[in-house]
């Protein structure tokens, strides 16, 4: 609350010591500011920018880094990749030739076997043909010789062993 | 009590010009002015240079917080002062501009807004106020009646006085001329008052008007800062007036013999009224403190041989040849 009324003077009216008083305490303050404070808080300002805009591009160059590493390293994950897909076929190509080989191996041996068994069985069966056929010559010269009382000499028995191979042969088979 | 009530509603405007105060040096007697003047200044560099102190880098041991302002108000003025430089001076002055007048517009804005800030606070007021408690409002109303000075020591609004505003103006005066001889030399300023480089050195025919654009320079060269001045003791004056004249009606209804209850109902609306006018206040006392620091500034950097681009000077002075001005416009700010 305005309790006193002064004297109201002329606003526009001018005074000399107080216009004075306003250039020199005006002057001084702004040297006393000029020469403590604005050097000070400029120098802490420009200290943080400093230091933010250093923040600020360790964090980029970080952050380069680290997409250069992951880039590094998705590189490496997909030539790791393609080798393992490559090691892959060879493996499976590998192993298909082998197999394929064994096959051919073991079908070989086993035609081979089997041609060995055929043959070994077709010996097998002459030679049992060659016996039956002699052991037969002889039982039938033996009868012979019996039925006929008389001794079959070596040309008769030739001979009527080579009736009887030819009988059992066309019979036989 | 009651007189001085009545004696507040006789002229509002007497709480808020400029007027002598109780102390006197050898026999002068100090305004109210010139004591708010010291006490600004005072507050203002203690202020600022705590602030300053909190605003600096700390010891390497704090880490990351060494870079932290502490403190709202250091915070405060911290970003008035990134404001004020990033986003006004430099954009209009330039970088080697602003960095050269940096600490007189600063200065000349915080010491501006430090007296505005005071012309709220009611120092005078509250004296008036404790000096009539003390008993000695016969006195006091003694002091109406003869007009003499009031026992107050400190208060009111410095820059309400023309004396004050001009007085700091004529600190901007010097701050554009100085910047002029500096930057343009005797013969460049002399060549800015005639017209500019063109005219001088252009068609005989244009120099009749030489001596009329003279006339005008030298017109602008006290126009500016008087301009400077006056607005902001009008806006002060035109402020602290209307709270003035709010205070002021419940004692011009006691006067008028109306009922105490009524003064009192008046006296009350008027309150939440003048409370609402003390923001305003509180924003003009910033923005008059800017528009002083900043007007300085423009025709500062007017006077300025920069590249830096001021297209209205160019027009306006046709300086546009030779090379006092730049054009274009002003680069931004950089990112602080």
């Amino acid at each position: 609350m305005f309790l006193l009324a002064a004297d109201a003077s002329n606003p526009m009216s001018v005074q000399i010591l107080p216009l004075a008083t306003a250039v020199v305490v005006a002057l001084v303050t702004v040297i006393v500011l000029s020469l403590f404070v604005w050097p000070t808080i400029a120098k802490g300002l420009d200290e943080r920018n400093e230091k933010i805009l250093g923040e600020i591009k360790a964090a980029e160059d970080a952050r380069a880094n680290a997409k250069a590493a992951q880039e590094e390293f998705e590189r490496k994950l997909v030539q790791a990749q393609q080798d393992a897909d490559t090691m892959i076929k060879e493996a499976r190509a590998q192993a298909q030739k082998a197999a394929d080989d064994l096959r051919a191996r073991s079908e070989a041996e086993l035609a081979e076997l089997k041609k060995r068994a055929n043959a070994e069985m077709d010996a097998a069966r002459r030679q049992a043909v060659a016996e039956l056929e002699a052991h037969a010559a002889e039982l039938a010269v033996s009868v012979a010789g019996k039925i006929l009382g008389r001794t079959i000499d070596a040309k008769d028995q030739k001979a009527l062993v080579e009736q009887s191979i030819k009988e059992f042969a066309s019979s036989g088979r | 009590m009651t007189t001085l009530l009545l004696a507040a509603g006789d002229n509002p405007l007497g709480h808020v010009l400029d007027r002598d105060s109780a102390l006197s040096i050898e026999g002068t007697r100090l305004t109210l002015s010139m004591i708010s003047l010291v006490v600004g200044a005072l507050v203002c560099i203690t202020v600022l240079m705590m602030a300053a102190r909190r605003i600096k880098t700390g010891p390497s041991s704090e880490g990351n917080a060494r870079f932290v302002t502490k403190g709202r108000i250091a915070q405060v003025i911290e970003v008035i002062v990134l404001g004020l430089r990033d986003q006004m001076l430099v954009p209009v002055m330039g970088e080697r501009l602003a960095k050269a007048w940096l600490p007189l517009l600063l200065s000349l804005f915080f010491f501006i807004l430090t007296l505005n800030l005071f012309g709220l606070i009611p120092f005078a007021d509250v004296q008036e106020m404790l000096h009539v408690m003390m008993g000695q409002h016969e006195k006091a109303a003694a002091d109406v009646a003869h007009a003499e000075p009031a026992a107050v020591f400190f208060g009111g609004t410095a820059t309400a006085s023309l004396s004050v505003t001009l007085g700091l103006a004529a600190i901007s005066f010097c701050a554009i001329w100085w910047q002029s001889f500096r930057d343009l030399g005797v013969k460049g300023t002399l060549e800015h008052l005639c017209g500019g480089h063109d005219l001088v050195h252009g068609p005989i025919g244009l120099w009749a008007v030489i001596p009329i654009i003279f006339v005008v320079e030298i017109g602008g060269m006290f126009i500016k800062p008087a301009a400077l001045a006056i607005r902001l003791l009008a806006n002060m004056v035109a402020g602290h007036t209307l709270m003035a004249v709010l205070f002021s009606f419940g004692a011009m209804v006691l006067k008028a013999g109306g009922p105490t209850w009524a003064a009192g109902s008046i006296t009350l609306v008027a309150g939440i009224f003048a409370v609402l006018i003390t923001f305003l206040e509180l924003f003009v006392a910033f923005l008059q403190a800017f528009i002083f620091m900043f007007l300085t500034a423009v025709f500062i950097s007017l006077m300025a041989h920069e590249d830096h681009g001021h297209e209205e000077h160019a027009h306006d002075h046709g300086h546009g040849g030779h090379g006092h001005v730049g054009h274009g416009h002003a680069e931004p700010a950089p990112a602080h």
